[in-house]
């Protein structure tokens, strides 16, 4: 079922749009030209964030990050097992999967900290990329609130995904 | 971050510094090179969708939370701030991502300052919007988890708690924060 959707909505949209007459190669080619030219706008901050995680995680500092952090989540109701997920997560989707794997391996997948690190992987987001490469075509500079109460949102729904994983 | 982290080696592995740069550099080269396939064809037929007005169709099934959420913005950004929803809900983020990037160039007005409106759009962006979470479902499964599917209805509420908690706390800065341009 779910195989023919995407086939049968690419032929909706062409067909549709050769009913409408429009030129369908002319802007398809236009539509590769300007993916070509959005990675390059957006690679520079991709490549930036990559760096910084590579780093954060080589030199350790993560690990000292987890320390500092582990008693505070704690203390929300987040095992501390799941700390560095909780840090890694808003930076980089495959890295918190390769942790959340980890955790599978180390506490087993049906276990109470696997299913919480599940529900933090999945209901999460990659805040800080997301922020740099959206911003990445305009000039804005100033995200004023943004990062904050997008952090803060999602440390609560996690706080509340591991207070159900408890009951459910 | 990046300043404290190479600090930290400088007095643990200085050998490493330059080496996890590259590793970090590559890695970003070869998800731009898999990001440039996806954007390849689905900015193509995004492109296709727009020219045939096919967009506004969709906009318009969505429009009626969209635009009382997103007051003062133009159909064009409308459009793209749906697409990109319903994209997000559908799990797609790489199809998304180039709409969001699309909706925030419509709704900038040239400020430096991010916009209410564009603050709010990243918000609900970064606070997940995803109705099923695909990939963990079947690293789950692939561990041979009892019932991997016992996560989905935590997951989707704490989700859900994330997304309306991010978007009372921008109702309340648009409340008391002016706008600043």
């Amino acid at each position: 079922m779910a195989n023919y959707i995407i086939p049968v909505l690419f032929i909706t949209i062409f067909v549709y749009a050769l009913l409408k007459k429009i030129p369908l190669y002319t802007c398809f080619t236009d539509g590769i030209k300007s993916a070509l030219r959005l990675v390059a706008d957006i690679f520079p901050f991709i490549a930036a964030i990559f760096i910084a995680v590579e780093l954060l995680n080589i030199s350790g500092l993560s690990d000292l990050l987890t320390n500092l952090m582990s008693p505070v989540f704690g203390f929300l109701g987040i095992p501390k097992e799941l700390t560095k997920l909780m840090i890694l997560r808003p930076l980089s989707g495959n890295g918190s999967l390769a942790i959340l794997d980890e955790i599978y391996l180390m506490y087993g997948v049906d276990s109470y900290i696997a299913r919480c690190g599940s529900i933090i992987a999945g209901a999460a987001e990659t805040i800080f990329y997301i922020t740099a490469v959206y911003f990445s075509t305009t000039k804005i500079t100033k995200l004023r609130y943004a990062i904050p109460v997008s952090l803060i949102s999602t440390i609560i729904g996690a706080i509340v995904g591991c207070l159900l994983c408890r009951v459910l | 971050m990046t300043t404290s982290s190479i600090a930290l080696m400088i007095y643990k592995s200085p050998e490493l510094v330059l080496s996890s740069m590259i590793n970090g550099a590559s890695s970003a080269v070869t998800l731009a090179i898999r990001l440039l396939a996806i954007y390849s064809v689905w900015i193509a037929v995004m492109r296709i969708i727009e020219k045939s007005g096919l967009d506004k169709k969709v906009a318009k099934v969505l429009s009626p939370i969209v635009k009382r959420l997103f007051k003062g913005e133009s159909d064009e950004a409308l459009s793209s701030i749906s697409m990109n929803f319903s994209a997000n809900m559908l799990g797609i983020g790489s199809v998304a991502t180039p709409l969001g990037i699309q909706a925030i160039e419509r709704m900038d007005k040239g400020s430096l300052y991010a916009s209410h409106n564009i603050i709010l759009f990243v918000v609900i962006n970064c606070t997940s919007l995803e109705l099923l979470p695909s990939t963990i479902l079947g690293m789950r499964a692939s561990m041979g988890s009892v019932n991997p599917a016992d996560i989905i209805l935590p997951t989707l509420l704490s989700s859900l708690i994330s997304t309306i908690c991010g978007i009372c706390l921008c109702m309340l800065f648009r409340k008391f924060g002016k706008e600043k341009v």
